[in-house]
């Protein structure tokens, strides 16, 4: 018997041109999200710039003020009810009542989804190393988290909306995560996935969109992106380099004794290999792009700002 | 210059026992309390004062005490006042000290109970503790700092007190006893609390043991004091007793307090016992575990409301059967001492003709309005939800908006009728074994369940506000309090119909003194299910507030 695979056409989520502000701050700026049924869609972005509201607006907690969004072919508005039978959402903050338990919380919420399967629900909890007893008030963050997270897992939904949902998880919890949401991906199950851990979207991921001031700024699969972005390459060598800050192309040549570090536009690699050949290479170090430095090409002032204001 | 800046000062005189850091500790506590303490002492002495100034305007002569007397030495003066001592011919001083002077000595015991708490449990609670131990500072540096600050709010109270009862030229020797037993009151709770911060690791359950002391203590000297003349080995087994046995302007001995200096220095003895054996942040009584699993019923957003609000309506109802059976017993010796009782106080009752339903209508009254309080207290529970982010994963499920509000609200409208049932059957109940008339136990329940619409009317405006404008919820209080003043102190001063119209309490007829109005609570109903609807639409059509 094999898991059911849920692909269709229509996509799972399709945002066109959203818009929302609160007041005089706008929150989301004519945001396009699409995200195709059966994938894992990592959405990145910094604090602030929109994740949480948009997903907010898919649960129908928040109208919109302008675009449209579709979920699962539905208005996540006016079909919420219906809609929240077929999805499963694990907050950024996770709040519990003070004086019910873990587990109470769990079946409470799996319940009023619709039910779940009490096999997988103990597995989990086993999984995540859980103890259900516990009260509300008596968990941590991170365990907190692991409650939104059991009672998510546990229930037969189509759709995962997951808002940071490891952002308080130690390794060993976060691996077991990726583990679930592969099982998630492997039922054909959708999964939105908020982050500004990169590692983390980078292994999960089919695809992704990255978030900033409420625009989507890019999206694709993580090769796409990368073709987008520059390599950064090192090389060893006792020839002057002088030349290489003048192709097309690149950027940022530090020199540093007989070692020479820069970065290649994707489109210009070509080029740049052909001028190393004569230069009498060493050694040579070539690195595709981390998320790390895919989201600092596009926030870099933000990353500084705010690794700044850290210290 | 340079030099003076580079040469670090040394302690020569620092320490290194436990109680090492106890004077910096301290100086720190009073300058995070510099409002705290100042409005618990001078709230203390203010309220005292109010009643030193408020008692000679009601009872003018020594005829109008002597008129109240014997329902003080009753069982009902020894329930809410202390053992009576000086009621057989009382003045002015017994009074204040024999029966308001309880609610100073409950101050007190409260005023040092949380002060303890606030500076040890909770402070270790909230993590703080840990970054202050990892300085210089002894192993028993905060509770002794906290100990003495709570000494030091007590000496205030007590020298303020004291000036104050000398100064109404009050008998010396009892003015400064009654003043010092308060704060011995204090200093035992203080050490109740030294202990129970051990105990728990949760601030709050340290408070309610604590505070679960108080009211022990306050109930057992109620019994020893109800069931004999100046009390009982009941009433000595309560540190609210030791500090009434003292007797002021009647016997004035000193004895009892030394009790409550024993009690005060044992129990502050075991928590610091208590606290050598345990970790930083950890309690004695390690949490107690919830199920694994949710009850089977739990599965409805009607069954998480009611298993939100349970613990709320439960309490209040037991507080409200307290409260109505004591109230009701007070039917029958009201009756005798109202005979006598100053005019106004009986237009506030409705009339001279026809005492006894007037009292019993004014009971049904306050227990409208007490009920309408919970409602409102209710309702602000309902927004909690919201604003912790506790309603956002429900409302996440299949669960609508409508589903969840009116959940809430009809657990509350249904809690509100239970609370004015139990409250009319208790006080009922009272008043018919004390006046020996059991059709009273129905004409009661009547009385108070007929401000059930008038209640509902209160929380279904406070469920519109909730859904039209969530941060402006608590202007439904004024709605209550409006309710309140017209409802007590209308008959006093005249006001015009157009002046009672808008409280809903003034449309329910006013049972048993006048017939129940059916008009009144359909129209009511109707209004506080149009409001509820509206709040519910509005709640519908807006965000859910988030968390930040």
């Amino acid at each position: 018997m094999s898991a059911p695979v849920r692909r269709t056409d229509v996509p799972a989520i399709d945002i066109h041109d959203l818009r929302k502000s609160y007041g005089s701050v706008t929150a989301l700026d004519g945001l396009d999200l699409q995200v195709g049924a059966g994938e894992v869609h990592g959405f990145l972005g910094p604090n602030g710039a929109g994740k949480s509201t948009t997903i907010r607006i898919l649960l129908g907690l928040l109208r919109s003020d302008g675009g449209t969004v579709r979920l699962l072919g539905a208005d996540p508005w006016a079909d919420a009810v219906e809609l929240h039978r077929r999805l499963a959402y694990v907050p950024g903050d996770v709040e519990l009542w003070p004086n019910l338990s873990g587990g109470e919380a769990i079946d409470l919420l799996s319940r009023l989804r619709g039910g779940s399967d009490s096999a997988r629900r103990d597995e989990l909890c086993e999984r995540f190393d859980l103890d259900p007893t516990k009260k509300g008030r008596t968990y941590s963050k991170g365990n907190r988290q692991k409650v939104a997270l059991v009672a998510a897992l546990a229930s037969d939904v189509d759709v995962l909306l997951l808002d940071e949902p490891t952002a308080g998880l130690d390794p060993l919890m976060e691996a077991a995560f990726q583990a679930c949401i592969r099982e998630a991906k492997d039922a054909g199950r959708t999964v939105l996935l908020s982050s500004h851990i990169l590692a983390q979207v980078e292994v999960l991921a089919d695809r992704i969109s990255i978030i900033r001031q409420g625009r989507i700024v890019e999206s694709g699969s993580l090769t796409e992106l990368r073709h987008l972005t520059r390599t950064s390459i090192t090389i060893l060598t006792d020839r002057p380099t002088d030349r290489l800050g003048g192709l097309a192309g690149v950027h940022n040549v530090q020199v540093d004794g007989a070692q020479v570090t820069f970065e290649v536009d994707g489109a210009h690699v070509r080029e740049v290999v052909k001028a190393l050949a004569e230069l009498d290479v060493q050694g040579l170090t070539a690195h595709p792009p981390t998320l790390e430095q895919l989201l600092l090409r596009h926030y870099g002032d933000e990353l500084a700002h705010s690794a700044q204001g850290a210290r | 210059m340079t030099a003076a800046v580079a040469t670090p000062t040394r302690r020569t005189s620092a320490g290194t026992g436990p109680l090492t850091g106890t004077g910096t500790l301290l100086r720190f506590m009073l300058r995070r309390d510099r409002v705290r303490f100042p409005a618990w002492t001078l709230g203390l002495a203010a309220f005292m004062s109010y009643f030193v100034t408020a008692l000679p305007q009601i009872y003018a002569t020594p005829a109008d005490i002597r008129a109240v007397a014997p329902l003080l030495q009753g069982p009902m003066g020894a329930l809410f006042g202390g053992p009576g001592y000086g009621m057989d011919d009382p003045r002015l001083e017994h009074l204040l000290a024999g029966l308001y002077g309880v609610y100073v000595l409950l101050g007190a015991g409260l005023m040092s109970l949380l002060t303890v708490v606030r500076h040890t449990r909770t402070e270790e609670h909230a993590g703080r503790s840990e970054l202050v131990r990892s300085n210089v500072v002894g192993r028993h540096a905060q509770l002794t700092a906290a100990l003495v600050m709570t000494a030091a709010m007590n000496v205030v109270v007590v020298v303020l007190v004291g000036a104050l009862m000398t100064g109404q030229g009050f008998a010396t020797t009892g003015s400064w006893l009654f003043a010092v037993s308060a704060g011995a009151m204090g200093m035992s709770f203080a050490g109740v609390a030294a202990t129970t911060v051990q105990l728990s690791e949760y601030p709050r359950a340290a408070a309610g043991a604590a505070g679960g002391a108080l009211g022990g203590a306050f109930a057992l000297r109620a019994l020893g004091d109800m069931t004999s003349e100046h009390g009982n080995a009941l009433s000595w087994l309560s540190p609210i007793g030791w500090a009434q046995q003292t007797a002021p302007y009647v016997l004035d001995r000193w004895w009892p307090l030394g009790i409550s200096v024993a009690f005060a220095v044992a129990t502050a003895t075991l928590g610091y016992a208590l606290s050598s054996r345990r970790d930083l942040a950890a309690g004695l009584v390690p949490p107690r575990p919830g199920p694994a699993r949710a009850a089977p019923w739990l599965r409805s957003p009607l069954a998480l409301a009611w298993r939100l609000h349970r613990a709320q309506i439960v309490g209040w109802a037991l507080a409200l059967v307290v409260a109505g059976g004591a109230y009701g017993a007070f039917t029958g010796p009201a009756l005798d001492v109202f005979e006598d009782a100053p005019e106004e106080l009986l237009v506030v009752m409705g009339g001279t003709e026809d005492i006894g339903n007037g009292f019993l209508t004014v009971l049904a009254l306050t227990f409208g309005i007490t009920v309408a309080v919970y409602a409102v207290l209710a309702a602000q529970t309902i927004r909690t939800e919201e604003t912790s982010g506790r309603a956002e994963p429900v409302l996440g499920t299949a669960v609508s908006r409508a589903g969840w509000l009116g959940s809430h609200l009809l657990v509350t409208a249904i809690g509100s009728l239970v609370l004015l049932l139990a409250s009319g059957l208790a006080t009922g109940v009272g008043a018919a074994i004390s006046v020996g008339e059991a059709g009273l136990v129905a004409d009661m329940v009547l009385a108070t369940v007929s401000f059930a619409p008038a209640v509902w009317v209160v929380l279904a405006l406070a469920a519109l506000l909730y859904g039209a404008a969530p941060r402006a919820l608590a202007a439904v209080w004024a709605l209550v309090v409006y309710g309140m003043i017209v409802g007590f102190f209308a008959p006093l001063l005249d006001l015009p119909d157009a002046a009672l119209w808008p409280s809903p309490f003034e449309h329910v007829g006013g049972y048993p003194l006048e017939p129940v109005s059916v008009v009144g609570l359909v129209v009511l109903t109707l209004v506080a299910a149009g409001l509820a609807a509206a709040g519910i639409t509005a709640f519908r059509r807006r965000d859910v507030l988030g968390t930040g």
